[in-house]
């Protein structure tokens, strides 16, 4: 009955919030925009700040993260859609006047980052496992990429993802076959209650 | 003499490539975060398959076929199987509880992967990559094939020892103690 009623709280609690993200994303994605046609540096110019423009993208970048905290501040804002859309615009700014390497590298470090706050904060053991299978697809990109930009003779990148992609599914069964063991020890695959080793 | 800048104005010239690679990573940042954040956590396992999933979009459009079905096959199928496996064999009350850690941790979190994002950006930015004006071989399955068996062979050896070992090593991690198991079954018939 409780869980009942949280649930409803949290879902009316998502639709009040379904404004703020709106605005957020439709502000976020127009200043991409302008960022991505140019007109954004031209009105900077017009303005007297072009030396700034160089530093546009940056720009660009930590307004989006300003914006993004700003409005889930807000109250009963919906941090996921919010989250979400701020990673995406925060990626596309800072990569879209590079070249192609640097943004299929940049997308494997956002991945990376994204896996690796997940490990931190995460207290079921099965989703800390899984933010580590998102960690390995990040490198196998980088490897990959490399592979096609930099030695696309020899294709060397891809011959390392085939290794590290066998070690990833080595990883994950014996991953999952201790977290099932000390389940069946414990009953439970809280990682705050797994101090069996703790002195 | 500040840089002059021209307006994009036809948004064709944008390579199609690059389009993809915005589509794809629309799909993947989402659905990583969905992982780490959906309250039910059998879902994010099947959100897992969405990130492996534009993951081989990737692959796919950086001419890496063979890994791209590997990708699909090893990681979206396979590894998100017993995943999601595991999670039925586990405590399923536990999504009701709280599942991300305490403020504390959830802070040191966010600075460790947003400095760490940070780092890699800069470090990639000023690098000068030597990126190679070649073509790739339409034909890169036959030189991995090449690679593995000549001047990969041994390390190919290794990786099939290894998951052999890894194999044998979780079944019996995983299998359950057998006095146990037989008085359980002797007393349930």
């Amino acid at each position: 009955m409780s869980d009942q009623v949280t649930n409803q709280v949290t879902k009316t609690s998502g639709k009040s919030s379904l404004p703020a993200s709106i605005a957020y994303a439709l502000v976020a994605i127009a200043i991409s925009t302008a960022f991505a046609s140019g007109h954004l540096a031209i009105w900077l110019q017009n303005f007297g700040l072009g030396n700034y423009a160089t530093y546009l993208e940056i720009l660009v970048f930590l307004v989006i993260v300003v914006l993004a905290a700003l409005a889930t501040a807000m109250p009963g804002a919906n941090r996921l859609t919010i989250i979400s859309i701020a990673a995406f615009t925060g990626f596309f700014a800072l990569t879209y006047n590079q070249e192609m390497l640097i943004k299929y590298l940049s997308l494997a470090a956002l991945l990376f980052s994204i896996g690796m706050y997940g490990m931190i904060v995460s207290r079921n053991a099965v989703r800390v496992l899984m933010s580590i299978e998102l960690m390995l697809n990040a490198v196998n990109l980088n490897l990959v990429a490399f592979a096609r930009y930099v030695d696309p003779v020899h294709v060397r990148g891809q011959v390392f993802a085939i290794f590290i992609l066998t070690v990833a599914a080595a990883e994950a069964a014996v991953g999952l076959a201790i977290v099932l063991a000390i389940y069946r020890n414990t009953t439970t695959v809280d990682m705050e209650k797994f101090n069996l080793l703790k002195w | 003499m500040p840089p002059q800048f021209e307006l994009l104005t036809n948004w064709a010239q944008t390579s199609v490539e690059g389009f993809m690679l915005y589509l794809l990573a629309a799909i993947a940042i989402p659905c990583a975060f969905l992982v780490l954040f959906d309250r039910v956590i059998i879902r994010s396992g099947f959100f897992l398959i969405g990130v492996f999933g534009a993951i081989c979009g990737l692959f796919l459009i950086l001419q890496a076929q063979f890994l791209a079905l590997a990708q699909l096959m090893i990681y979206a199928v396979g590894i998100t199987l017993v995943v999601v496996i595991a999670l039925m064999l586990t405590n399923p009350r536990l999504e009701q509880e709280r599942m991300v850690a305490g403020q504390k941790e959830r802070l040191g979190g966010l600075f460790v992967a947003a400095l760490f994002f940070l780092v890699i950006y800069c470090a990639l930015r000023s690098e000068s990559w030597p990126i190679s004006s070649l073509r790739m071989d339409p034909e890169n399955v036959k030189l991995i094939g090449i690679a593995l068996t000549t001047t990969y062979a041994l390390p190919f050896e290794f990786a099939s020892v290894l998951l052999l070992a890894a194999l044998m090593g979780a079944i019996l991690l995983a299998k359950a103690e057998p006095k146990e198991n037989l008085s359980d079954i002797s007393e349930g018939n």
